[in-house]
C-alpha cells in the first residue's frame, strides 16, 4: 500500500461543490504534479465536512490544519508553503468571528472541538466513494459481530437498551419498533430508509447520505437481521442527486463485498436493496404515507392500527426508520448499549446531529450529546448571532427547531436542555434536527405565516381539519402581515389549532399549527403592534412599516442610496440622507445595508403622515 | 405605420376571411389568406410571416397539423387560433401546442385587433425555437419512452419511476403523455393524474432550456431569499412557476434544497449557487445567457 506523508481531505459534499471546490480538487492535482510529489501527498475527496458555510474546506494531516473558503488561486501557494516549505498558510486559516486572529488547527476551533461524533464518525476523514476506507474505520465490524455472535431477538435487546429513539421526528424508540416487527411472522419483510428529508432547514441526512453511506447500509443490513426482513428500500429526495449516486455505489460495493444480496458473510441470511426516488412530498415523511409513495400510489397517510410492523409496504410486516438512526446503529452493536448511554439522558440517550442556520456565525451541521442546552450549541457552537458585536448589531430573538412541526424558542428559554422532552416543554420539537437562528431583524408574525404556507400547500388533503383548517390560518395571517388584522384573530387562531392539533389524523395536520402557538406564547406583542398599530418593528411586512433616517446617526456613506433599487434614497456625500417616501417601496434594502443603524423602520401610518407632508410621528 | 407586418389568415369560410382582411388591412397590416392547409403551408413557403390566424375545423389538412408544422418549420411564425368551438379543453390543447392566443367566432373588430396586436408584441419577444430543446412530445421521444414503459412493466409500484423517466425524456407531462403511460400500464388516466399533481417533482408546464429553482426554506427565508426571487422575477420578467417568452429558463421556488449553509441558495438546472445576493443573480444569469 502507498503511504504518504500528508493527506488532504478536501469537501466534496454539495455545500463546498457548490462553492466550487470541484475546480480546488482539479487545481491541486494539477499543482501536485507540477511539483513532483505525486508519491508523498494524497488528495481525497470528502464527504460533507459539516462547516459549510466556510468552503470550500480542506484539512492537512497528520498536522490537522484547517484551511477554508479555499479558491483554485490559493492552491499554487499553498502547495508551495505548506506541502514543500512546510508553513501552513495563516491567510487561509478560520478567524474567529470579529477577532483577527487565526485558529490553525481543527480540533482548536470551537465550531468542531465541543461536538461528539457518532453518527458522523467518518465525517471529513474517508472517502465516500470507497469501501475500503470505511471498513478501515471499523465499517461493517457491528453487522460482522450482528451476524456472527448475536440472534435477533440480542440485537433487538442491544438497541432497546441502549434508547435510541427515532431521529426522523417523532422519537419513537428505534428498539421496540423492531421487536414489533419481529414478532410478527411473514414470508417476506421490509426493512426501509426514510431520507426523504422533506423540513425545510435541515440537510442532516443529505450529509450523512453523501458523506458515509455506508453507515447507513450497515445500520439496515443490521435491522434486516435483527426483524428477519429480506428486503429493503432506501427513499432518497430525486433533488439529491449526489446522494443518490453515492448511495448506489455504495450499494455496488457492499455486493461485491458479500455484505449485501445472498448469503451475507456466509450466514445464508439474504438481504437486497435498493433505492427509491422521491418524488416531493413533505407528507411522505408520515411513514405510511412514505410506503403508498413505493407503492407508486399518491402519498396519502392511512389510520393506525395496523401499523406497519403488522401491515406495511405490499401489506408487508415493515420498518421505516430515518438516515441518522441508521447510521448510529452499527456503533451501538459494537460497542454496546452502555457505552450508547454513556451520553445524553435517561430519556434522550446518546448524540443528535443538527443543522444550525439562519442568522448565525457558524452555518454548519454539528453533532452533540442530548441534553447540553440550547445555549451551548447556539453561542459556544454556533459563535452566537451573525454580527452581534458589531456596533448597532443583531440581537438573538428565536431559535426555530422542528421545522414547519416546530416552534420558534424565545432567548429567555435558551438554558433548556436539548432532549426530546424538554424541548416539547417549550412548545417546539427536536423534529429531524433543523435549527434556525432568528435575530431581531426577523418578524415572528411573518415567520408564523411562512410555515402555515408550507404546511397549508403540503397537506395531502385528506383531513379537512388539516386541508381546511391551515388554509383559513394562513389567510388571517396574511391578513395580519398586510395590515388587515383584527383584534379578535389571535383568539381565533388559537383555537383553531386547538381544532386542527385534535382532529388530524396524521402528523402533519397534529403539528401543523405549532409554529404559530409558540409565536403567539412567545411574541404576542408582535402580533398585537401588527394588529392594533399596523407596525412591523422588523420591518418585514411592507405594508406595516416607514422606513426613515436618523439624521443624527446618518454620516452619508451612501451605503443605503447605493443599494436602493428604487432612487428613493437621496443625498449629498457626508451628510445625511432622506428617503423618498413616495418612492420608497419598503423592500428594507437601505435598513440591511446601514452599518451605522441609522434607519428607523416606523409604523405604516407614519409614512401616510410623511407623504401629507405632515409633521412626522418619531419613533 | 405597420407596412412591414405580414399576417396569414386561414379559414374555409370566406366571409370569416373578408373580415379579417377587411378588419386588418384598415390597420395597416400586410394581410395573405389562404381556404385550405395546403395553400397556407404553400404560401408560408414563399414569404415570412409575422402571425398566422387560423381556423381549427378545416376540410383535408385540418388546423391543428396546420399548426404543428407552423411550429415546426416556421418557429418564428406566432399562432392565433380562430375557433366556434372554444371549449376549455380545445383551448388548453391549442396553448399546449405553442399557440399565443385565440379569437372565438363568431367576433367584433375590436375583439380581432386586440387579439392580433398581444399576439404580435409577444411574438415579437420569442426568437426562433431552433436552438431550444422544446419539450413537445416528439415521436421519437414516444418510442424511447415506450421502451422505459417496457423495462418497468412487470415491476410493482413502477408509476412513479416511470413519471419521472418519462419527465427526463419529454421536460415535462402533457396529457399526451400520461396517456401514452395509461395505456401501457393499463393504469387508469385519472390515477396517473392524481399522482402526478400530487408530487411537487411533476409538472405539466413545458420548462424552459434552464430550470431556475430557488430555494423556499427556512434558512433561505431568514436570510431573506425574497430578495433574490424579487429580482429574477424582474431581471427575467417571468412569474415563478413559468417560462420566459425566449423559452431560455423557467423559474420555480422550491421548498429546501438542503444546502442551508449557503442560504440563500438557488440551483440552475444541477448545479448550485449559494450565498446570493440580488447583484449575484445577474451575474449568474449572464453566464447562462452567453450562447
Amino acid at each position: 500500500m502507498q503511504q504518504y506523508r500528508a493527506h488532504l481531505m478536501l469537501c466534496g459534499g454539495t455545500g463546498c461543490i457548490a462553492s466550487e471546490s470541484l475546480k480546488v480538487k482539479e487545481a491541486l492535482s494539477a499543482e501536485i504534479k507540477k511539483r513532483g510529489l505525486e508519491n508523498e501527498v494524497n488528495v481525497v475527496f470528502t464527504g460533507c465536512n459539516g462547516f459549510c458555510a466556510e468552503g470550500p474546506i480542506m484539512t492537512v494531516y497528520p498536522e490537522g490544519i484547517f484551511y477554508e473558503r479555499l479558491t483554485e488561486k490559493d492552491i499554487p501557494f499553498l502547495v508551495e508553503e505548506h506541502l514543500l516549505k512546510g508553513r501552513p498558510v495563516e491567510r487561509l486559516m478560520y478567524k474567529e468571528p470579529e477577532k483577527r486572529h487565526a485558529v490553525p488547527a481543527m480540533k482548536d476551533i470551537p465550531f468542531f472541538n465541543l461536538q461528539v461524533l457518532r453518527v458522523l464518525r467518518n465525517k471529513g476523514l474517508i472517502d465516500p466513494e470507497k469501501i475500503e476506507e470505511y471498513i478501515a474505520r471499523d465499517g461493517y465490524m457491528g453487522a460482522a459481530k450482528a451476524f456472527t455472535e448475536m440472534t435477533p431477538a440480542e440485537i433487538v435487546t442491544v438497541v432497546k437498551d441502549s434508547g435510541l429513539r427515532g431521529r426522523g421526528g417523532a422519537g419513537f424508540p428505534t428498539g421496540l419498533k423492531w421487536e414489533l416487527a419481529g414478532r410478527v411472522s411473514s414470508d417476506t419483510k421490509y426493512m426501509l430508509c426514510n431520507g426523504d428529508e422533506g423540513d425545510p432547514g435541515a440537510f442532516m441526512d443529505r450529509s450523512v447520505m453523501e458523506a458515509d453511506p455506508h453507515s447507513v447500509i450497515e445500520g439496515m443490513i443490521i435491522g434486516a437481521r435483527a426483524i428477519g426482513a429480506n428486503k429493503g428500500v432506501i427513499y432518497v429526495r430525486a433533488e439529491y442527486p449526489l446522494a443518490v449516486q453515492r448511495l448506489n455505489l455504495a450499494i455496488e460495493q457492499a455486493h461485491e463485498a458479500g455484505l449485501l444480496g445472498e448469503d451475507i458473510l456466509g450466514t445464508g441470511f439474504n438481504f437486497d436493496l435498493s433505492i427509491y426516488l422521491g418524488a416531493g412530498a413533505f407528507v411522505c415523511g408520515e411513514e405510511t404515507a412514505l410506503m403508498r409513495s413505493i407503492e407508486g400510489k399518491r402519498g396519502m397517510p392511512i389510520p393506525r392500527p395496523p401499523f406497519p410492523a403488522q401491515k406495511g409496504l405490499w401489506g408487508k410486516p415493515s420498518v421505516l426508520n430515518n438516515v441518522e438512526t441508521l447510521a448510529q446503529i452499527a456503533p451501538i452493536i459494537l460497542h454496546g448499549s452502555d457505552w450508547y448511554r454513556s451520553l445524553g439522558t435517561e430519556k434522550s440517550s446518546g448524540t443528535k446531529v443538527f443543522a444550525l442556520t439562519g442568522a448565525i456565525s457558524n452555518v454548519g451541521l454539528v453533532e452533540v450529546p442530548m441534553g447540553i442546552p440550547l445555549r451551548t450549541i447556539i453561542n459556544d457552537i454556533g459563535g452566537g448571532v451573525k454580527g452581534a458585536r458589531k456596533k448597532g448589531g443583531r440581537t438573538f430573538k428565536a431559535v426555530q427547531m422542528g421545522g414547519p412541526s416546530g416552534g420558534c424558542i424565545p432567548e429567555s428559554l435558551l438554558d433548556t436542555p436539548v432532549t426530546y422532552e424538554d424541548i416539547v416543554q417549550t412548545g417546539a420539537i427536536i423534529g429531524s434536527g433543523g435549527m434556525v437562528v432568528m435575530d431581531d431583524s426577523n418578524c415572528m408574525v411573518s415567520m408564523a405565516r411562512f410555515f402555515l404556507e408550507f404546511t397549508a400547500d403540503e397537506s395531502c388533503g385528506k383531513c379537512p381539519p388539516c386541508r381546511i383548517g391551515t388554509k383559513v390560518m394562513l389567510d388571517m395571517l396574511n391578513d395580519i402581515t398586510e395590515g388587515n388584522g383584527k383584534e379578535s384573530d389571535i383568539e381565533t387562531l388559537q383555537d383553531l389549532c386547538g381544532d386542527i392539533i385534535s382532529t388530524s389524523l396524521c402528523g402533519l395536520g397534529q403539528t401543523a399549527p405549532n409554529p404559530v402557538l409558540t409565536t403567539i406564547k412567545y411574541f404576542r406583542e408582535e402580533y398585537e403592534s401588527h394588529i392594533k398599530d399596523k407596525w412591523c418593528k422588523a420591518g418585514v411586512c411592507r405594508s406595516l412599516c416607514t422606513f426613515i433616517v436618523d439624521e443624527k446617526v446618518c454620516t452619508g456613506c451612501g451605503a443605503c442610496q447605493r443599494a436602493c433599487t428604487q432612487g428613493a434614497v437621496t443625498g449629498e456625500k457626508k451628510k445625511p440622507h432622506e428617503i423618498n417616501q413616495e418612492l420608497c417601496i419598503q423592500c428594507r434594502a437601505c435598513y440591511d445595508a446601514c452599518k451605522f443603524g441609522s434607519i428607523n423602520i416606523g409604523p405604516a401610518a407614519m409614512r401616510e403622515g410623511l407623504l401629507k407632508d405632515t409633521p412626522a410621528v418619531s419613533v | 405605420m405597420q407596412k412591414d407586418i405580414n399576417i396569414l389568415v386561414v379559414d374555409d369560410e370566406p366571409v370569416v376571411i373578408n373580415s379579417c382582411e377587411r378588419v386588418l388591412r384598415e390597420e395597416g397590416y400586410n394581410v395573405h389568406s389562404a381556404m385550405r392547409g395546403k395553400d397556407a403551408i404553400h404560401l408560408m413557403e414563399e414569404n415570412i410571416y409575422n402571425l398566422l390566424l387560423t381556423d381549427l375545423k378545416m376540410p383535408e389538412m385540418d388546423g391543428i397539423s396546420l399548426i404543428e408544422w407552423t411550429r415546426k418549420s416556421k418557429p418564428s411564425t406566432g399562432i392565433v387560433v380562430i375557433t366556434g368551438y372554444p371549449s376549455q379543453q380545445s383551448i388548453q390543447d391549442v396553448l399546449g401546442l405553442g399557440c399565443i392566443d385565440y379569437v372565438p367566432k363568431p367576433f367584433t373588430p375590436v375583439m380581432l385587433t386586440d387579439v392580433t396586436y398581444r399576439a404580435l408584441e409577444l411574438a415579437k419577444k420569442t426568437p426562433p425555437l431552433e436552438d431550444f430543446p422544446v419539450g413537445d412530445f416528439t415521436p421519437e421521444m414516444a418510442l424511447e419512452l415506450n421502451s422505459i414503459i417496457n423495462n418497468y412493466k412487470n415491476m410493482p409500484g413502477n408509476l412513479i419511476p416511470v413519471l419521472q423517466k418519462a419527465q427526463e425524456i419529454v421536460g415535462y407531462l402533457p396529457p399526451e403523455v400520461q396517456k401514452q403511460i395509461s395505456s401501457k400500464l393499463k393504469v387508469p388516466v385519472a390515477e396517473i393524474h392524481s399522482v402526478v399533481s400530487f408530487y411537487s417533482f411533476f409538472t405539466m408546464k413545458q420548462r424552459g432550456k434552464h430550470l431556475i429553482r430557488v430555494c423556499e426554506g427556512t434558512a433561505c427565508y431568514v436570510k431573506r431569499v425574497s430578495a433574490v426571487l424579487d429580482k429574477l422575477i424582474s431581471e427575467l420578467d417571468v412569474k415563478v412557476g413559468e417560462m420566459t417568452t425566449d423559452r431560455k429558463f423557467s423559474l420555480e421556488s422550491v421548498r429546501c434544497l438542503g444546502a442551508c449553509g449557503l442560504a440563500p441558495v438557488m440551483m440552475i438546472d444541477q448545479s448550485t449557487h449559494g450565498a446570493m445576493t440580488p447583484m449575484k443573480v445577474v451575474e449568474v444569469l449572464d453566464t447562462y445567457k452567453q450562447p
